[in-house]
């Protein structure tokens, strides 16, 4: 172990009231920085499912022979707006319903697949083409309506949907950031403060080390150091944090959104995003941590000289 | 080794140093001494780099230190063992940490440490005392401390400013013995001392200083 590993480790022990509040204030703001990363993630990939996925579904009238289908859907299938385009027949409606009512066999057994009319299912590249998409089907002499599967919050449209998701995005994003500034702020001045008790306790070593003539970088080593431990440590105990609570309450939020992935269905992907999350907050840590340390170094030894 | 030439230095209204010229060669023993006030202390934080002249000229090895960067500051100092009156040890390390320290700073390879303070301890006669804390020390051993960090850098010049001032005479004699002893190595050793009856027993140079003049050299 290094000469300042030691120092920095035995600085700890001595103020371990010091090292503890340090930890606390920086685990505390990154679980809420991992917690609001989470639902930042989730609302994007809301937003972009909303976006993207196969939303519009031209039903089409029920005499409708398959020549004039074929030819509208090599017509979409042509358009470089449109996207994944999708024909779905009766029977395949019927399933999908069946399969929707499976709690209920008694409404499936009620109907019939001719009551229910094939469709062309579609996306489009961009969502601000939809409307002008939809509008062009809808002119189409086979269609009899044009819908759209995505319908929260009683929105009528797909834009009020998406506009909808985007605010909430939006309020996310901000208020997530402002927070965790503020937090990453608090942080920041705790490690000021408490490095600066500590140089000010160290006064007569550094007087000592700089007259038998250790270089600043030796004297502010350990110092920095310690601001690195209680920032790895606050990082790692608040990602921990997050994380189990993330692990708990997925398994509910993953149900309750169904198709919609507001987080990875799959373990490997689960991991990976929480990986990502814990490196940038490592990287965020140590800035924090050694950006305080420097300054309440450099204005203990100036201070003292 | 060190020149000073024609050397001023004032606090305020007060003139601590005035035209100092001295030179001290490779291998002698130098006594400082005179009063309180006189200026010795002044003479070692100069050739430290810890206090500048106003006027004048201090050289070590021919280089003017008044010349060096704060970033080489470090480096003259490494070059130098300091023994203080006070001791200066850090108290909430081990003896051997204690020169551990210097080395490190001296940035001397780790696998060299052991060896270097098993040797310097067993020269100040503190081999049996290596793990314990300072505060279980008597001041002579806490002089004897600081000594051993100052040799284990094996520097060119030991500056001593007043180490007997806190010590009882057969502990002080001890010190001289072992700067002595220092110096018959073939280390410069420059030490500041009021002390009349070590210099009395001793045959090395003095300079005598009074109100920031020599007196007598």
């Amino acid at each position: 172990m290094s000469i300042h590993t030691k120092t920095a480790i035995e600085a700890i022990k001595r103020s371990p009231f010091q090292a503890v509040s340090a930890i606390f204030v920086l685990a505390l703001t990154f679980f809420v920085a991992t917690t609001v990363s989470i639902l930042v993630y989730s609302s994007s990939k809301a937003l972009s499912y909303f976006e993207t996925r196969p939303q519009i579904i031209s039903f089409l009238k029920s005499e409708t022979g398959s020549d004039a289908i074929t030819a509208l859907q090599n017509k979409l299938a042509l358009d470089a707006r449109v996207k994944d385009v999708k024909y779905v027949p009766k029977e395949e409606a019927l399933e999908i319903y069946k399969k929707a009512t499976e709690d209920n066999p008694l409404l499936a057994e009620l109907v019939s697949p001719s009551i229910f009319p094939a469709s062309l299912e579609f996306s489009v590249t961009d969502l601000k083409l939809a409307e002008e998409v939809i509008n062009e089907i809808k002119n189409e002499a086979i269609v009899e309506q044009v819908g759209f599967t995505a319908n929260i919050g009683g929105e009528k449209s797909l834009s009020d949907v998406v506009s909808r998701l985007k605010t909430i995005s939006y309020y996310l994003r901000v208020g997530g950031i402002v927070f965790v500034g503020a937090l990453a702020i608090t942080s920041f001045l705790v490690l000021l403060v408490i490095i600066s008790m500590r140089m000010t306790s160290r006064k007569g070593e550094i007087e000592i080390l700089s007259l038998i003539g250790a270089t600043p970088a030796f004297i502010r080593s350990p110092i920095v150091l310690e601001g690195v431990f209680y920032s790895l440590i606050g990082v790692i105990s608040g990602w921990t944090l997050s994380f189990i609570f993330w692990l708990y309450v997925s398994p509910s939020l993953l149900s309750y959104f169904g198709s919609i992935p507001v987080l990875p269905k799959e373990p490997l992907s689960f991991f990976l995003l929480f990986a990502a999350i814990l490196g940038t907050e490592i990287v965020i840590g140590f800035t924090i941590a050694i950006t305080g340390s420097l300054i309440a170094v450099k204005r203990s030894l100036k201070k003292a000289r | 080794m060190i020149t000073f030439d024609n050397v001023t230095k004032s606090f305020g209204s007060i003139k601590a140093l005035e035209g100092i010229s001295l030179e001290v060669k490779n291998g002698e023993f130098v006594f400082l001494t005179g009063p309180s006030g006189a200026g010795k202390s002044t003479v070692l934080k100069m050739i430290l780099r810890e206090v500048l002249p106003d006027s004048g000229k201090v050289l070590f090895e021919g280089k003017n230190v008044a010349e060096i960067t704060t970033k080489e500051v470090p480096f003259l100092r490494q070059q130098m063992g300091i023994v203080f009156q006070d001791f200066k040890v850090l108290f909430e390390r081990t003896v051997a940490e204690n020169v551990e320290v210097a080395l490190a700073v001296s940035d001397v390879a780790q696998d060299e440490w052991e060896k270097r303070v098993k040797h310097v301890l067993k020269l100040v006669g503190l081999s049996n005392r290596a793990k314990l804390f300072p505060s279980q020390l008597s001041g002579g051993e806490l002089q004897r401390v600081s000594l051993a960090r100052a040799l284990v850098i094996n520097p060119k010049l030991i500056l001593a400013d007043e180490p007997t001032g806190n010590l009882d005479w057969k502990t002080a004699e001890g010190i001289m013995d072992l700067l002595e002893k220092i110096n018959k190595e073939g280390k410069t050793v420059i030490m500041a001392t009021h002390h009349e009856g070590i210099i009395k027993n001793s045959k090395h140079r003095v300079i005598e200083l009074k109100d920031g003049r020599i007196i007598e050299n």
